[in-house]
């Protein structure tokens, strides 16, 4: 080997370092929005450009200072699926479906109550049969065609086609499935078929209208593949999908076709959702001002984002509950009483102020405190050492051999392992304070760990069900439904964790399904909230409160329970900071 | 030369395809499955096998692997479901990112401690030695993730020189060329010292044991005593012999990098290989947690031929044919 060669090895790390970065820097792309190499793309993505641009022209912005400029929020995950209505159950991604890229059919004020959304009204059939939705007339996809009927009958009949898997099929229960459930009476007129029940608009705020001219030839089982999720949406709502680079950033542009009967154009230029995947780094992007928006710091963090002069913590009640669900299979589960006796051993309230450090509500059962259907007086088990011992005794566990752990008559320990999922220090603690409380009370607690994926294998499979406890949390929708959790004959379904029959429950789970008129509806719910203490299927931990840090250069920020993106189109920077 | 990087080559293929059928049977014997992570409340038993049956997860494992090797053979990869693309396309969509951040590391590290080691040397137990000694040492003992939030804290929290996460700032697009390039430096530095740092720390103490053993040769003496100055002498008869021991890390080093900065691509938020494949374990995403790691095996194989190859540059008497 010759020095000749040697500069020649050298000469080519030079040009591999060069193309390098300028691959990298292609991704980016500046002027023409990027399309993906994909024929889907390449084809819809050209007319987004101009339809943007048509409608950029027709519509001037305003002549105000607070439109322009781009926000930031910055979460820890990416939306999987996003903004593919038809399979995503991710919570980011839904909220971008009903508030940025997409429109539902009606939408939530701050109350709760339905309003005209992309229906402008609806009707209910006099004996709660159908409702029938009366479109706008001035919404267009972003690649320049009308909303209409059509696209909320294949939404509909998508998303109920088992086909398709849609998460959340429980929505269905008391809708007719598939094409007879739909009627298109004119382009902008669509009846949906149901059986009389409670809360029935409740889905049509939460699944947004898919483009049926775009995705109409897709079968329903290829959806989930399809690139429209993930690589080129195309919206109607207020926000035009801009490029997506996985794991890093989603970038959305202002609609200026966006009806100016809802609002017109959103206020801010760009809106800009970046993945931080480490909540100390996200920390410092906010107090840097480098993000506007951090979605759900820990309760650990909330007192440095207080103590910043230039963000605010934002505080809301939640749908979302963490508790520790029990496997009545299990013998040493199987009575009621023991399940009772455990909750009653575990200091919930003071865990609440350890681990959430008072950012959050002990739960009794899964209606959320601010909920209409909650019934504050109903009272809860509380912390009752000496009470569990007492219904322990009861059930026949009684500690014969004097080991500190109770035994049957056959002696058999009362022993109960609790399982949570690797990487989340707040369900790990809750194992172990319980272990630490319920060895109090005799029962003997073994904290397992074991990740998401095998976890939810183990507990979802109907003939595994390899747990006693496990840590876990659901986020309710509106419309509240728990058939699918305690009803006895759904007792095969992946979700029956505790295998529980009570005959009063599935009588009022049906019952709740199908009272229309809440006032009715509440004494119900009441009932219901009383045999939920009976039963502990959980032992119900807490509502955490939803926690965000918000920059105050970015103004007319509202958030609440339902969601961080409810009012986007409206937030705009603060003109003196830009 | 030539035909042995061929012989080379080829001698890597049965290595690489054993990784790989020890990757899939690993990744498939692990219990949790994929289903669990898409179905919610309400999916009926039902369809959840029905959901099985599509991917093809529950024919028997023999049969998953040889279509899974056969496809692969072709260079179909798969597709990979937690990303709705093909499989191909994520790993190409990650690479540049990691390949920047690894070459700007290893740039930084080899230069860096190159440089210190023999000043080290050539000033043994002098202030300056003990001194850069002490410093090295240090960092050498710091994990790379505390590092990297030290570093966060001190350069952009406190001073503002830095950028605190991401690939780019929010307003790249609209830049100019030659600001997306300043714009791209100022992101990459904080994690590129991150990694750099400990393996500067690494690669100086190998440069300082080599290089004092280099300068009690005969040949710098020799060249010391015709009356060369000291630059020359360090530069021309010393390094190059020094260096060989040296170049050994590279083929450790670089592999390191592609695969194992997945800390430092989570504190930076930078989308990486490493943040790519631990996700998809996660997701039990099979196509691409198998795709991925081949890659990352064949990546070893090829660091290791590189530093042999880099040998022969190095040391004249070493010769390949």
């Amino acid at each position: 080997m010759t020095s000749h060669s040697s500069r020649t090895v050298a000469r080519f790390a030079v040009v591999l370092v060069l193309s390098a970065v300028s691959t990298a820097c292609g991704g980016g792309g500046g002027g023409p929005r990027p399309v993906p190499d994909v024929a889907f793309c390449q084809e819809v993505m050209p007319k987004v450009e101009a339809y943007v641009a048509r409608a950029r022209a027709e519509n001037p912005t305003p002549d105000d200072p607070r439109y322009g400029g781009t926000a930031v929020v910055g979460t820890i995950g990416e939306m999987a699926d996003g903004m593919n209505v038809a399979v995503s159950s991710d919570y980011s991604a839904r909220q971008h479906q009903q508030f940025v890229n997409l429109m539902t059919l009606i939408d939530y004020d701050e109350s709760v109550a339905p309003r005209p959304y992309l229906a402008e009204s609806w009707e209910v059939a006099e004996d709660n049969s159908s409702v029938t939705f009366h479109l706008r007339r001035d919404v267009y996809w972003h690649d320049g065609e009308q909303t209409d009927a059509h696209d909320v009958a294949f939404t509909y009949t998508t998303v109920t086609n088992p086909e398709t898997a849609f998460p959340n099929a429980a929505f269905w229960n008391h809708y007719v499935e598939g094409e007879a459930g739909v009627e298109i009476i004119d382009d902008f007129t669509v009846r949906i078929g149901m059986e009389p029940h409670s809360e029935f608009l409740d889905p049509f705020s939460s699944v947004a209208i898919l483009p049926e001219h775009l995705l109409g030839d897709v079968p329903s089982a290829e959806l989930r593949e399809h690139p429209y999720g993930m690589q080129c949406p195309v919206g109607n709502g207020p926000f035009v999908f801009w490029s997506h680079s996985p794991q890093e950033r989603w970038v959305f542009e202002a609609n200026p076709g966006f009806p100016q009967a809802l609002g017109g154009r959103p206020f801010l230029d760009r809106y800009v959702y970046r993945i931080v995947p480490d909540p100390t780094t996200l920390l410092a992007e906010l107090l840097t001002q480098n993000i506007d928006v951090y979605v759900t710091p820990p309760p650990d963090q909330a007192q440095r984002i207080i103590d910043d002069p230039n963000v605010d913590l934002r505080r809301f009640p939640f749908r979302n509950y963490v508790m520790v669900g029990w496997n009545a299979r299990r013998p040493q589960l199987a009575d009621a009483r023991v399940r009772r006796a455990i909750t009653m051993g575990t200091d919930r309230e003071s865990i609440v102020q350890a681990l959430l450090q008072g950012y959050g509500t002990v739960a009794d059962g899964s209606v959320p405190p601010f909920h209409w259907a909650y019934d504050p007086d109903v009272e809860g088990l509380s912390y009752d050492p000496e009470g569990a011992r007492a219904l322990l005794e009861e059930a026949g566990w009684a500690d014969r051999d004097g080991d500190g752990v109770r035994e049957d008559a056959n002696g058999d320990l009362l022993s109960i392992s609790i399982k949570y999922n690797t990487g989340n220090q707040q369900r790990q603690d809750i194992a172990e304070i319980m272990q630490a409380q319920l060895s109090e009370v005799g029962i003997d607690v073994v904290p397992q760990v074991v990740d998401w994926a095998t976890l939810l294998q183990q507990i979802n499979t109907p003939d595994l069900r390899d747990f006693d406890g496990v840590v876990i949390a659901w986020v309710a929708e509106f419309r509240l439904d728990d058939l699918d959790l305690f009803h006895s004959e759904r007792i095969d379904q992946p979700f029956a964790w505790s295998g529980t029959r009570n005959p009063e429950m599935d009588r009022l789970l049906v019952e709740l399904g199908r009272t229309v008129d809440r006032s009715e509806a509440r004494s119900l719910w009441s009932e219901y909230q009383k045999v939920l203490i009976e039963e502990q299927p959980y032992t119900f931990f807490y509502f955490p409160d939803r926690l965000d840090g918000v920059s105050r250069r970015l103004q007319g920020v509202e958030m609440d329970a339902r969601g961080e993106w409810v009012n986007v189109k409206d937030w705009y920077l603060d003109p003196a900071s830009r | 030369m030539g035909r042995y990087v061929l012989r080379r080559l080829a001698g890597a293929v049965p290595l690489v395809v054993g990784i790989a059928t020890l990757i899939f049977f690993l990744v498939h014997l692990a219990p949790g499955s994929p289903v669990d992570l898409i179905i919610g409340p309400g999916v009926t038993r039902e369809f959840r096998t029905q959901m099985i049956e599509t991917y093809g997860w529950d024919l028997p494992l023999p049969v998953q692997y040889v279509k899974w090797l056969s496809a692969m053979l072709t260079g179909d990869f798969g597709y990979s479901f937690s990303q709705t693309r093909p499989v191909r396309d994520v790993l190409l969509g990650y690479l540049p990112n990691t390949v920047v951040l690894s070459l700007a590391a290893l740039t930084v590290a080899f230069f860096f401690g190159i440089v210190l080691g023999t000043v080290q040397a050539i000033r043994q137990y002098s202030l300056l030695d003990s001194g850069l000694s002490v410093v090295l040492l240090f960092f050498y003992s710091m994990p790379s993730f505390w590092l990297a939030l030290m570093l966060i804290l001190t350069m952009s929290l406190t001073l503002g020189w830095f950028p605190v996460s991401g690939t780019v700032s929010t307003d790249h697009e609209f830049l100019g060329l030659g600001a997306r390039i300043v714009d791209r430096a100022r992101h990459l530095a904080l994690p590129t010292l991150s990694l750099a740092l400990v393996l500067t720390a690494g690669i100086a103490r190998y440069m300082r044991a080599s290089m004092l053993e280099v300068v009690r040769q005969d040949y710098v003496r020799t060249a010391h005593a015709k009356g060369l100055p000291e630059r020359v002498v360090v530069f021309k008869h010393a390094l190059r012999n020094a260096l060989i021991p040296v170049v050994t890390l590279v083929g450790l080093y670089l592999p390191f990098l592609f695969s194992g900065t997945v800390f430092i691509e989570t504190i930076f938020a930078w989308p990486g290989m490493g943040r790519a494949i631990v996700n998809a374990i996660g997701q039990r995403d099979y196509p691409l947690v198998m795709a991925g790691s081949f890659f990352f095996a064949m990546m070893v194989v090829l660091a290791n031929l590189l530093a042999d190859i880099l040998y022969a540059v190095v040391d004249p008497r070493i010769r390949y044919e």
